[in-house]
């Protein structure tokens, strides 16, 4: 693949590592650190009455500062190469997720961890990033010579669409959900014709009763009829996911306008709510510091997708485009979906706020994304060649 | 870079309308945390008040049973309990396997207590396992914070420090059934009823079944409170609220006026006889010793008995379930002798210097009746006939009364009438006489019943409590003495106030008479007078009852039998009443040892050691709590232990 017409006398010093570094997203990046910075002291909080749970927020800062190492390694990785990358590592991705199959072990009720060496991973979740950069490559291909065809689509639909049939096997609902919904924007800023939108979303919509009736498993079903049974304002039983919404929203109420003080949470202290250092970690924020801060806190996350958002328009090159693009919307709807879940508004789904929720998994995943959009910012200027 | 492609202006546009619809589902969410904190708050402040707070119902402490030196008869013992809450356990099963795992928790109790889930309330606790040994206990306690929903704590039951010594007088305690609930409740509204139900659903809730500790439930029972707890999500409480105002208020204490120390000793004293003792306190009326032997352990019954155990104790064919001190009755035998003379002195139908001459054997009617003595005692007075228990000096004096007088005596003496004590049981036994006859038998009375009932057989039967209450009166020449056990408590109502006086110079006769049986010449105890205690002597009589076919042990067991058991049964029962000392009686005793034979053969021997046991032990000491009551103050639980 050779470099094309990026010659330009700032591109000398930019090709230097101080030039390179100087040149990262400084402003994304810091406020990726504060992000993680108000994550280890949610933590903290969430943590520390619970002796078993004590050494969490030191671990969490060990991954946290890895992460950061890995984001600004990725960041620095010529977008050149992230292209040449794309397809193996989809490839590679692709053959780990039969591998889980084969292979997986199962770790809460999913069959979705691959031990590798002494480490389980979650090809799910590398899924998310190698599937963006594979779709990013083909558009990146496609659409130089633009065409605008609507059968150019399926290809696309189909990069998405194989591995998450095999995440929905595993089972894991929420990433075969967040899958499709970040391949979904890219195909959509790929210029999906508006009149095929517009059919889609019908048929999503009638779908949903036959999904419900014949694809789901017994324990997501429940999830989806506790997530109605709230809605709808019916009395909720009180055990499983129903006490976990129940008690999420008890925990976020209570925490009315400015909150009930740091680490004085009375229901994230006394483990009302399961799970609340890791997915439901927004309780603890919401409880303790209450509206202004938590929604203050969305509104940072707006800010830095709305960053990843503006380096993905600079680029010139289609594939910094729909790479720095499909990052965001990865990242976007970890948030969407994860907020959504707390605030009861969508079934529990299981999946982790970024940055801010206990755990490795997703920590990589977001300092992966954010890594890709940092290469973008680098290569902004490089036109590939297709 | 120059060219514009049109997928350029394309991809700037869609991600335009593609940031537009992102942020509206941002703005979406933070307008629903604007629902909850802002618009919802107060409803979810008092939700989150309310999650953490919890007030568990508190039993209260049941009142300790002590004896009349404050030593402690039933009191409370500190059992690890670990239980379940289905609410906070998730899958009951799986976490009944991990309970398992630690401790031994069999497939069959597992199951049981599944059904119990099952039926119970999602929030309620549900035994797992009662009366954990130290070990299991520390293991439970380390392992609980992982067991969702497992809850280990210490439970305080009833325990009986003294076993079986005192079995039939307290009775004892078990979980409530709906027949106890239902007596329990009896005359109470709605919410009342409900409020019982559920205090006694609590696993350390006990009723009494029996004895005292039924007599004395509400005494002993307290108040139920509450205790209010910070818990988190899995029930583990995070800290206690000091809330004295819902705290429960523990039972009353309750004194018996038994002396268990005498009791230990009279029961040992009995050997592997069965029978019952009883000793007064002549003055006051206390009852010291109450012992039917052999008895039950109530501790057996406290966690409810298994039905193989409770069916040992109920084919049992000494009876251990059965009071024989008090509800057993038996024929008094020459000890009713003394009841006869002084109904004789009393109508004035013999001189007490009369002579009667005994070849041996008596003639009324067509019919013989046997004097004990196959070649007769000779001519004998009063005195003589009771000493010798001469038979046909009583079948002759008898004859004169007639059967009226002989039984309005017998009553005056605490005969034919339940004395009630404040515990369950308690029979009043038979005074016969031609009214009973006809309302029992549908028949006249036959004169020559009268005999037997002069010699005491026949229809005539006597609780030991009587007989012994018979012979405090003697002692104390006539006096009225009413019986007691409960020293400090609920009060019983008698059933019918005991108010008839006996002569004291009759009374005088008697006592010399019962003297005469155990230290002079010709008495039929004379080898139990000596207390061995180098001066004062027992006074008393022997009897013997006969057996018919049935004692009347076996015939409240409801179980009779036969084969090679039946040796033993046909054996007349032992008895004995005596006071000491003699010149100045303080304690009266009756002694009845089931199938004994003779009285003076083995009721005699027991009696004189019970009662030089009592002396030694001054089992009639002022007790502790007419000491703690003079000073004013409330009735605590003391020990002199």
């Amino acid at each position: 693949m050779a470099l094309a017409g990026s010659a330009g006398r700032l591109d000398f010093t930019r090709r230097t590592m101080i030039g390179q570094v100087t040149g990262l997203p400084w402003a994304l990046i810091l406020l990726l650190v504060l992000m993680g910075v108000i994550g280890l002291a949610t933590l903290y909080s969430a943590t520390y009455t619970n002796p078993e749970e004590v050494g969490l927020p030191a671990k969490q800062a060990v991954r946290l500062a890895a992460a950061f190492v890995i984001l600004i390694a990725a960041g620095l990785v010529p977008l050149r190469w992230w292209l040449l990358l794309a397809w193996p590592a989809y490839a590679a991705t692709l053959i780990m997720l039969i591998g889980v199959e084969l292979f997986g072990f199962v770790r809460g009720g999913a069959q979705r961890w691959l031990q590798i060496g002494p480490i389980g991973v979650q090809p799910s979740e590398f899924m998310k990033v190698t599937a963006t950069l594979a779709l990013a490559a083909y558009y990146h291909k496609r659409l130089n010579d633009y065409s605008g065809g609507f059968l150019i689509h399926i290809p696309a639909l189909l990069i998405i669409a194989v591995p998450a049939a095999y995440i929905f096997r595993q089972p894991d609902f929420g990433t075969t959900l967040a899958l499709f919904a970040s391949g979904g924007v890219l195909i959509f800023l790929a210029g999906l014709w508006w009149r095929v939108i517009t059919t889609f979303l019908v048929a999503a919509i009638v779908s949903v009763p036959l999904i419900y009736s014949f694809v789901l498993q017994d324990y997501q079903r429940e999830r989806v009829d506790t997530y109605v049974a709230q809605l709808t304002g019916e009395s909720v039983n009180v055990m499983d996911d129903g006490y976990q919404i129940h008690n999420a929203k008890i925990a976020i109420g209570s925490g009315g306008l400015t909150g009930k003080g740091y680490m004085e949470g009375t229901q994230a202290q006394l483990d009302y709510i399961p799970e609340q250092h890791t997915d439901f970690i927004l309780t603890v924020i919401a409880e303790e510091n209450g509206f202004l801060a938590t929604s203050g806190l969305l509104i940072l996350w707006m800010i830095i997708l709305g960053l990843g958002l503006m380096i993905a328009m600079r680029a010139k090159s289609l594939f910094g485009q729909f790479a720095a693009a499909g990052a965001a919307a990865t990242v976007a709807f970890y948030i969407l979906f994860n907020v959504a879940m707390v605030l009861g508004l969508v079934p529990v789904v299981g999946v982790p706020l970024p940055l801010l929720s206990y755990g490795g998994t997703v920590m990589l995943t977001t300092a992966a994304c954010f890594g890709v959009i940092c290469a973008v910012h680098l290569g902004k200027d490089e036109a590939l060649a297709a | 870079m120059s060219l514009q492609r049109p997928i350029d202006s394309l991809f700037t546009r869609r991600a335009m309308i593609a940031a537009g619809v992102g942020g509206g589902l941002f703005a979406g969410l933070i307008g629903r945390l604007y629902q909850l904190q802002i618009l919802e708050h107060e409803r979810y402040d008092v939700l989150a008040d309310e999650n953490g707070v919890k007030l568990e119902l508190a039993p209260p402490k049941r009142g300790q049973i002590l004896d009349r030196f404050g030593r402690p008869l039933a009191a409370h013992r500190q059992a690890g309990r670990v239980s379940i809450i289905q609410e906070q356990a998730g899958n009951v099963a799986e976490r009944l396997r991990d309970v398992a795992r630690l401790i031994d928790l069999p497939q069959a109790r597992q199951e049981r207590i599944l059904e119990k889930v099952r039926r119970e309330a999602r929030f309620r606790k549900v035994t797992v396992l009662d009366e954990l040994t130290y070990e299991d206990f520390a293991k439970m306690s380390l392992r609980a914070p992982d067991l969702p929903g497992i809850v280990v704590e210490m439970g305080s039951t009833r325990s009986y420090p003294r076993g079986r010594d005192f079995a039939h007088v307290l009775g004892y305690v078990a979980r409530a059934s709906q027949t106890d609930l239902d007596r329990l409740s009896e005359g109470s509204t709605p919410d009342e009823r409900a409020a019982i139900r559920r205090l006694f659903k609590h696993p350390d809730m006990r009723t009494g079944r029996s004895g005292v500790e039924r007599f004395a439930e509400e005494w002993l029972r307290g108040q139920a409170g509450f205790r209010k707890l910070e818990t988190n999500a899995a029930g583990r409480i995070i800290r206690e609220f000091d809330a004295p105002e819902l705290a429960p208020k523990p039972g009353q204490d309750l004194h018996l006026t038994v002396d268990a120390e005498l009791q230990r000793k009279a029961i040992e004293r009995f050997g592997d006889e069965s029978g019952a003792a009883v000793v007064m306190d002549i003055e006051s009326g206390d009852i010291l010793a109450f012992v039917s032997t052999p008895a039950f352990d109530p501790n057996d019954f406290v966690n409810g008995i298994s039905q193989a155990d409770y069916d040992l104790l109920r084919f049992n064919d000494r009876s251990p379930l059965y009071h024989k001190a008090y509800d057993g009755t038996y024929p008094p035998g020459s000890t009713y002798k003394m009841v006869v003379a002084t109904a004789a002195l009393e109508a004035g139908v013999i001189d007490p210097e009369e002579r009667i001459y005994c070849p041996g054997h008596y003639r009324f009617g067509r019919n013989t009746w046997h004097c004990w003595k196959r070649g007769g005692h000779g001519p004998v007075n009063m005195h003589e006939a009771i000493k010798q228990s001469c038979d046909v000096y009583f079948y002759e004096v008898s004859r004169r009364l007639g059967i009226e007088r002989l039984a309005e005596v017998g009553k005056k003496f605490g005969f034919g009438q339940r004395w009630e004590l404040g515990l369950t049981g308690g029979r009043s036994g038979v005074v016969p006489n031609d009214a009973w006859k006809r309302e029992a038998r549908g028949e006249p009375w036959f004169e020559g019943e009268t005999l037997n009932i002069g010699i005491g057989q026949g229809q005539m039967s006597t609780s030991p409590l009587q007989l012994a209450l018979m012979t405090a009166r003697i002692a104390a020449e006539g006096r009225v003495i009413t019986p007691k056990i409960i020293g400090n408590g609920p009060r019983p109502e008698a059933d019918i106030p005991m108010d008839a006086a006996l002569d004291p110079e009759h009374m005088q006769r008697m006592k010399a008479a019962m003297f005469g049986v155990t230290s002079e010449g010709g008495g039929t105890a004379l080898r139990s007078g000596d207390l061995g205690l180098g001066g004062p002597r027992l006074a008393g009589k022997t009897g013997t009852a006969q057996v018919r076919r049935i004692s009347a042990a076996e015939r409240a067991s409801g179980n009779i039998r036969g084969g090679d058991e039946i040796d033993r049964k046909l054996r007349d029962h032992a008895l004995f009443v005596a006071y000491a000392p003699h010149d100045d009686p303080k304690y009266a005793i009756s002694v009845i040892v089931e199938h004994g034979e003779g009285g003076s053969r083995t009721a005699a021997p027991i009696a004189r050691d019970i009662m030089a046991e009592a002396m030694r032990l001054n089992s009639r000491a002022r007790p502790v709590y007419t000491q703690v009551a003079s000073t004013g103050g409330g009735i605590t639980g003391g020990s002199l232990e």
